[in-house]
């Protein structure tokens, strides 16, 4: 290690590899993303056009093509395995790109009064013998071409035979799931790795059911249906693509984070003593309350709670009694938390409905409305989590023996 | 001399059987070459234009199907030499990279794996872009999102079978979530909620998880139960799904466009 | 009677016979009426309802099928040396391959700590400088008596049971798990005073 960077010691290579690592953390990188989407989509006039595209994709071949220079960033790009992910990269751009280019240009005819471009040929016809086909023919051989090479060029990845004592340091997922794992550090398994991708399947089966907006049918188009593209954009890019990203390039040993042009160092220490909620009203705003007031009450500490199964069959009532009894304790100790979440799904669909969801509060009726909105905020838990983790270093809202969220 | 060998072949009895149609130069002959062939009949004979072109599509459903494809192909031929067994499985593979002609086998498997998994994605993206999944094609989005759900599982299930660090540390995690079921996994919230007299109904010998890996831990029966659900159940069901997926295409009015 | 209803058979015409015939069958009652809407109702209703029920019980066979009663996952004991052999304040990682579990000795216990992390089932790795198990796959921290202190693991790393033999010798039991979130870890059987 200290050999290359002595070979590389330059300046301003040394002061874009700290701007990078500075950069790539969580926190800067995740809400840079959101925030450029945002921006992007507002500005979209501007920035959906060849020459931005085409200086997008030269930064990020420049910076990945410069990074390798890097012992540590050629360390982690030229894993085999993670090379679908730079691929995934590149094609989310250009695809985006594509997309994006052809909704602003129809977005600009249909101000000067003209259908969408797609309409201009929706009305004929082509042969599919040739002029499909040969299409098709083209696609494959190149497909086939690029997969030989890639085949010929990069092996598959063969490590040691598996030994079940020794888990390897950072042990991941396969890469179309490190977005889920990503929802591990915030979320306990039952949530993240069990509700929340039910949530997402149903969510995604259920769009042609609440997307009730007649209008972008067959044809590229964002003015015409800002949110449900916008919504989308957030769940594919931020949340699904950027997640991949982060948990592949820049997850290290203890699933910590690092820069990309960071060594993997395994004895990096980072302190992750989180906190509920719960702790911090009992705590911390309790005690201070009671020492204004002069009321004993607040300066009880954390209420305990035991983990107490109720036997139902046959009901023992000693054993219920015991379970309600700790279930009014949990009430207790974690109301804060509970009023929190509860105001979070049960007023957020009001409030959405007064103001970014207008138009679908008045036009979807109520099982709709009520299913779109609780997508929503189901998708918003996520970053919800993440910035109060950053912020508050926030363990769970709700931490009871039975369920943690 | 040439010209007659020519017209003996192409007025062989043989090559009509086979070809029906001939050179198909004529509106005709180009709707009856569609139609007559097993395999190009997916497709209409005419389709609209504007959804021919590439900028529209990106060629990423049909690039996903041709991956499946290959994949079949490529799977097929590594099941010759593969035994999911935990004994074999990691020296089958040392030797289906050096002891095989054509070495390349496992790797064209492996990255037209990725490629599936990115190539599908692509195409939902593009889906949702186009606004496609708008009546009357909205059965055919849940199908399609069935269908990006199988894929994931495809290559999941496919991930176990080097039976090599990174596939066996890859599903445990992967199959802990299974533990995390709420009610029916034994780690998973209210799980000891389920007993009968202080028996309990789901414990680490019966519960989400021990079902998908067939132990209390990761070994042989686990490794047997991916292969049959990568090599068989899950491509049986996938097929199914794309035939009713390509169908629907056709019957809910051909490629997407303004309408 | 017999002869005369031999006759009246023959007398009959087609349709009274078709009649008839659906009498016999159970469709028409005894006055040649046909089924009530109610009737067919309750029997539709019972033909489905049955057919439903062997479906489930079908399924539920099925399913069953994929449940193996045996596991053969061996249950084992592992005798692994006196008391004395584990200083106050280590922890001894002999047996985490081949036992999958680590003799902590804290001070004033000693007991059999599970390798498996209570996160995800990953092993975490004994980091001696900083005193603490850390979690590879997503960074759980646990302190040398297991209490997960840092990280996204939801309990204490279990404890296998803990006996002395005859001969003065540590024994662990991998078939009894004792979980800190039941209050077990003050059972007697989870680990030996010092």
């Amino acid at each position: 290690m200290t050999e290359h960077a002595v070979v590389h010691a330059n300046p301003a290579f040394e002061a874009f590899k700290a701007i990078a690592n500075m950069l790539a953390d969580p926190r800067a990188s995740f809400l840079g993303a959101v925030g450029g989407l945002i921006l992007m989509l507002r500005f979209r006039r501007y920035v959906f056009n060849w020459y931005v595209g085409a200086f997008v994709l030269i930064v990020e071949a420049v910076v990945i093509l410069a990074g390798m220079m890097d012992p540590n960033f050629k360390l982690i790009i030229g894993k085999p395995d993670n090379v679908p992910i730079t691929i995934m990269l590149f094609l989310s751009t250009i695809t985006l790109w594509l997309a994006m280019t052809q909704a602003v240009n129809n977005e600009r005819r249909a101000e000067q009064k003209l259908p969408p471009e797609e309409k201009e040929t929706s009305n004929q016809k082509t042969w599919v013998w040739p002029d499909l086909l040969y299409i098709e023919f083209i696609a494959l051989i190149l497909c086939t071409v690029a997969l030989i090479l890639w085949a010929v060029y990069l092996r598959a990845p063969l490590e040691e035979p598996a030994n079940p004592s020794a888990t390897p340091n950072p042990s991941k997922a396969p890469w179309y799931f490190l977005g889920l794992q990503e929802m591990l550090v915030y979320y306990d398994p039952w949530y993240a790795g069990v509700v929340l991708p039910l949530i997402i399947i149903m969510g995604l089966m259920a769009i042609p059911y609440i997307d009730t907006n007649p209008k972008g049918n067959g044809y590229y188009s964002f003015a015409e249906r800002k949110f449900s593209v916008s919504m989308f954009l957030f769940g594919y890019l931020a949340l699904w693509v950027f997640m991949i990203i982060t948990g592949t390039f820049l997850r290290g040993p203890g699933w910590n984070f690092f820069g990309p042009f960071e060594y993997w160092d395994p004895h990096k220490v980072v302190a992750l003593n989180n906190v509920n909620v719960s702790d911090y009203v009992w705590v911390v705003l309790f005690p201070k309350l009671g020492d204004l007031t002069g009321i004993a009450w607040f300066k009880q500490g954390l209420p305990p709670v035991q983990n107490v199964v109720p036997a139902l069959i046959p009901p023992d009532m000693a054993s219920i009694r015991a379970f309600g009894h700790e279930l009014f304790m949990a009430w207790k100790r974690e109301f804060a938390g509970i009023i929190f979440i509860g105001l979070y799904f049960l007023a957020g669909p009001w409030v959405m409905g007064k103001t970014f969801l207008k138009s679908y509060f008045k036009s979807l009726d109520f099982g709709r409305y009520s299913l779109l909105a609780f997508l929503v905020l189901t998708m918003g838990t996520l970053p919800l989590k993440m910035v109060c983790r950053w912020l508050f270093d926030l363990k769970y809202f709700i931490d009871t023996p039975w369920i943690k969220f | 001399m040439l010209g007659k060998l020519k017209n003996s072949v192409m007025d062989s009895q043989v090559k009509k059987s086979i070809f029906r149609v001939g050179i198909p130069n004529t509106d005709r002959k180009r709707v009856l070459i569609v139609l007559g062939n097993v395999f190009l009949h997916l497709h209409p004979t005419k389709v609209r234009t504007s959804g021919v072109k590439l900028r529209y599509t990106w060629c990423a459903g049909g690039l996903s199907f041709f991956l499946f494809l290959v994949l079949t192909l490529t799977g097929v031929l590594l099941m010759f030499y593969y035994r999911p067994t935990v004994e074999g499985a990691y020296v089958d593979m040392l030797d289906i990279r050096s002891q095989v002609p054509f070495g390349i086998m496992r790797e064209l498997h492996r990255w037209s794996a990725h490629a599936m998994v990115i190539m599908v994605m692509i195409h939902m993206f593009r889906v949702f872009m186009t606004g496609s999944y708008k009546p009357p094609r909205e059965f055919n989005w849940v199908i399609g999102v069935i269908l990006l759900v199988l894929t994931f599982l495809l290559s999941f299930t496919g991930y176990l079978l080097p039976w090599d660090q990174l596939a066996i540390w890859a599903i445990t995690v992967g199959s802990n979530m299974a533990k995390a079921h709420p009610f029916v996994g034994a780690a998973g919230p209210f799980a000891d909620f389920l007993q009968i007299g202080g028996v309990p109904l789901v414990h680490p010998g019966d519960d989400a998880r021990f079902m998908l890996i067939g132990a209390k831990e990761l070994g042989g029966t686990t490794l047997l139960r991916f292969y049959v659900l990568h090599c068989v159940a899950i491509p049986l069901g996938a097929a199914v799904l794309m035939a009713i997926h390509f169908w629907r295409i056709r019957k809910d009015g051909g490629i997407s466009g303004p309408l | 009677m017999a002869a005369n209803e031999t006759k009246t058979q023959q007398t009959l015409s087609p349709r009274e016979q078709a009649i008839r015939q659906l009498k016999v069958k159970g469709y028409l009652d005894q006055d040649g009426k046909p089924m009530g809407r109610r009737q067919f109702m309750v029997s539709l209703a019972l033909a489905w309802a049955t057919f439903a029920a062997a479906l489930g019980g079908l399924v539920t066979i099925l399913s069953a099928f994929i449940i193996p009663r045996v596991d053969f996952t061996r249950i084992e004991s592992f005798k692994v040396g006196a008391p004395g052999n584990f200083p106050s304040k280590t922890v001894n990682e002999d047996f985490k391959s081949s036992g999958k579990f680590w003799i902590v000795n804290d001070g004033q216990k000693i007991f059999a700590l599970s390798v498996v992390c209570t996160h995800l089932g990953c092993t975490p790795n004994w980091m001696s400088n900083e005193s603490k198990f850390k979690c590879p796959c997503h960074g759980s921290g646990f302190t040398m008596q297991g209490k997960n202190f840092e990280g996204p693991a939801p309990t204490w790393l279990r404890r296998y049971e803990v006996s002395l033999a005859d001969d003065g010798q540590i024994v662990v039991n991998k078939g009894r798990l004792f979980f800190e979130e039941k209050g077990e870890f003050e059972d007697p059987r989870s680990y030996i005073a010092v």
